[in-house]
């Protein structure tokens, strides 16, 4: 009887961290929005084998076998391995409960790998045309032109035609929704982009190579849950970027240019206008599953 | 107590000796400065969220085996099984398209149906090719890959072959029942699941009681591998840099090892699997990714841990090394191909 007793607080507890995680608003630091439902829904199904189990406690303290089934899962007799076992539920409760919630940062960025350049999926086009970008920017260009500067492939057509829609901006904002999209297209096209103003906001990410002038605006990216969580940035140039500290959250504005980092090139912003600022409520970024479709 | 010693020393021994082959390979000092408070917030938020995330799965999992349980007779499923070696083996390699689950919500279904006569064989092959060859995977995997829709289709094929070989080998090669003998284990669980009471349940009442109790029982028992299993995930994930790993990558073969190492540590869904792949595709070729995404929901920490629970260890171990070794094999021969 006890332990269903046990169990019946267990299952109570975990439905009621799920829903006191959305009452909180803390889901969106574990898991995809599209995830959430399923994950209220399972409190649900949790609830329902906890009131099962008070009910089976119930039966068994009546001296009723519980129902039907005969084959009752005997729990093990040593003391010892249930603490364990329940122990082992009780634990992430725990933590859960009591264990104040921060938000991923520059400590497991670190060891995830920021991925400094857009998504890797895609090639970057060999040199665009370099005669069409050295054009004057203000100047209006023809389809064609534009064409030019934004060759693509049958794959990177949607990031083609999201970098005319880009080019005429006359600030680009990386967007919370297309965050990823925004700075793959800015990659692949980076040619195009250049001298263009730029704004972008995340958490400070440092790494030692990247000296006292530098450091990369980040944001992880999650598909699912946090486990799939991969950190996203881009490199900026400023003069007194050590007044900035690791997981700060900022705004940048700054012009688009390239510089070389561990021996690769790299996308980057030399930043123009610096602001701290609140960490948003939800910190990270989502693939947009629509994108080009 | 002797007991649990003689169960669990062996393999947390075994799990001790390997992170100090790690900390004396990349030349570290014992890691006390992993215990900060930055470190402490990543573990517990990819631990709790490994958690959550495969929560509504398990669930759907011991839900269905335990509907199985108590709606579906035997002879029914004995009937709807191919007699037919090859058919049987086809039948479960496609039974994933019907009946899509992920890993996580696998293996008490599996057992379930293992337990009320489907042949062991079938079994296993459904339990590694249903959480790949499904509708849900395939689009996942096509919307991540979508500049080589190859990757998809190389998916789904390799995954196929790989579980048909096995299910074939152990078709041919396995004489006793892989699952864990009943009264062998300290009687933690005592089954003896053979005795048919799918249908003793009297009335709506005692069948939904039946169902709430077959599937509460298995949620604790599929549960405590779960939460151990995404506790070392999350610390693997909190302590080791990837940089680290990929140093071990710089040989072709290698890569192949190393995507197959890293599919195994993260332990992630395969519907979210194919988007932590593509953001691979810079560093890898087409072949280690193809193994990445084949070996992952087949066989990982996560499932490892539940695959004991269930099955022989020396099955799982088997299973394992079969799997990693044809995964390594048809990866290599479809980049070769491609």
């Amino acid at each position: 009887m006890i332990h269903h007793l046990i169990r019946a607080v267990i299952l109570t507890g975990f439905a009621m961290f799920i829903v006191y995680l959305d009452r909180t608003g803390e889901m969106v630091l574990y898991i995809a929005p599209r995830m959430e439902l399923y994950v209220k829904l399972s409190a649900l199904g949790l609830y329902a084998a906890a009131i099962y189990q008070v009910y089976a406690a119930l039966q068994k303290r009546l001296g009723r076998q519980a129902p039907v089934c005969d084959c009752e899962h005997e729990p093990s007799p040593s003391l010892f391995k249930n603490c364990v076992i329940y122990g082992l539920f009780v634990f992430p409760l725990l933590l859960g409960f009591l264990v104040p919630t921060g938000t991923l940062g520059s400590a497991l960025a670190a060891k995830k790998g920021v991925n400094l350049s857009g998504s890797a999926a895609f090639e970057r086009a060999v040199d665009g045309s370099p005669d069409a970008a050295q054009q004057p920017l203000e100047g209006k260009l023809s389809g064609d032109a534009m064409d030019q500067l934004f060759p693509s492939d049958e794959y990177t057509e949607s990031h083609a035609a999201y970098g005319k829609l880009l080019y005429k901006e006359p600030l680009i904002t990386v967007p919370e929704k297309q965050f990823i999209e925004t700075l793959t297209t800015l990659d692949l096209y980076r040619e195009a982009f250049i001298g263009k103003e730029i704004e972008i906001s995340g958490f400070v990410y440092r790494e030692d190579d990247m000296g006292k002038e530098r450091f990369a605006v980040s944001r992880f990216a999650m598909n699912c849950c946090s486990a799939d969580a991969l950190p996203y940035g881009l490199m900026i140039i400023w003069p007194k970027a050590m007044d900035y500290v690791e997981d700060e959250w900022v705004s940048v504005k700054g012009t688009f240019t390239t510089s070389s980092y561990l021996d690769n090139e790299i996308i980057t912003l030399e930043a123009t206008k610096l602001e701290r600022m609140k960490a948003p409520e939800s910190p990270y970024v989502y693939p947009d599953l629509d994108f080009g479709l | 107590m002797l007991k649990f010693l003689f169960r669990f020393g062996t393999p947390s021994l075994a799990v001790g000796c390997l992170i100090m082959a790690v900390l004396i390979v990349t030349n570290r000092e014992l890691p006390m400065h992993l215990f900060n408070a930055a470190n402490l917030q990543s573990f517990k938020i990819l631990f709790i969220s490994i958690i959550l995330e495969a929560f509504p799965f398990i669930l759907l999992g011991v839900l269905f085996s335990a509907l199985l349980q108590v709606f579906v007779t035997d002879e029914l499923i004995r009937k709807f099984t191919p007699k037919n070696p090859i058919a049987g083996v086809l039948f479960g390699g496609l039974l994933g398209i019907l009946f899509p689950l992920c890993e996580c919500g696998m293996i008490p279904v599996v057992r379930r149906l293992i337990r009320k006569g489907m042949p062991a064989y079938i079994g296993i092959v459904y339990l590694l090719a249903g959480p790949i060859v499904n509708p849900i995977v395939y689009t996942s995997t096509f919307t991540a890959f979508r500049t080589t829709p190859e990757m998809a289709y190389s998916r789904m094929g390799l995954a196929f072959a790989v579980s048909v070989v096995i299910g074939l080998l152990l078709y041919k090669f396995m004489r006793s029942s892989p699952l864990k003998a009943t009264s062998a284990i300290n009687g933690v669980q005592h089954y003896d699941h053979s005795h048919d009471h799918s249908l003793q349940g009297k009335g709506i009442r005692g069948r939904s009681a039946s169902i709430l109790s077959h599937s509460s029982d298995e949620f604790f028992e599929m549960g405590k591998y779960l939460i151990f299993g995404a506790f070392l995930t999350a610390v693997i994930q909190t302590v080791i840099e990837r940089s680290t790993l990929e140093s071990f990558a710089d040989q072709p073969m290698f890569a192949y090892l190393f995507m197959m190492a890293f599919a195994f540590i993260l332990s992630i869904c395969s519907t979210s699997d194919a988007f932590i792949a593509s953001s691979f595709s810079g560093m890898f070729d087409f072949g280690p990714l193809l193994a990445f995404l084949v070996f992952g929901p087949m066989i990982d920490l996560k499932n490892t841990l539940m695959l004991l629970s269930t099955f022989r260890v020396k099955f799982v171990l088997a299973l394992i090394a079969l799997t990693a070794v044809l995964t390594l094999i048809g990866a290599w021969i479809t980049e070769v191909i491609l």
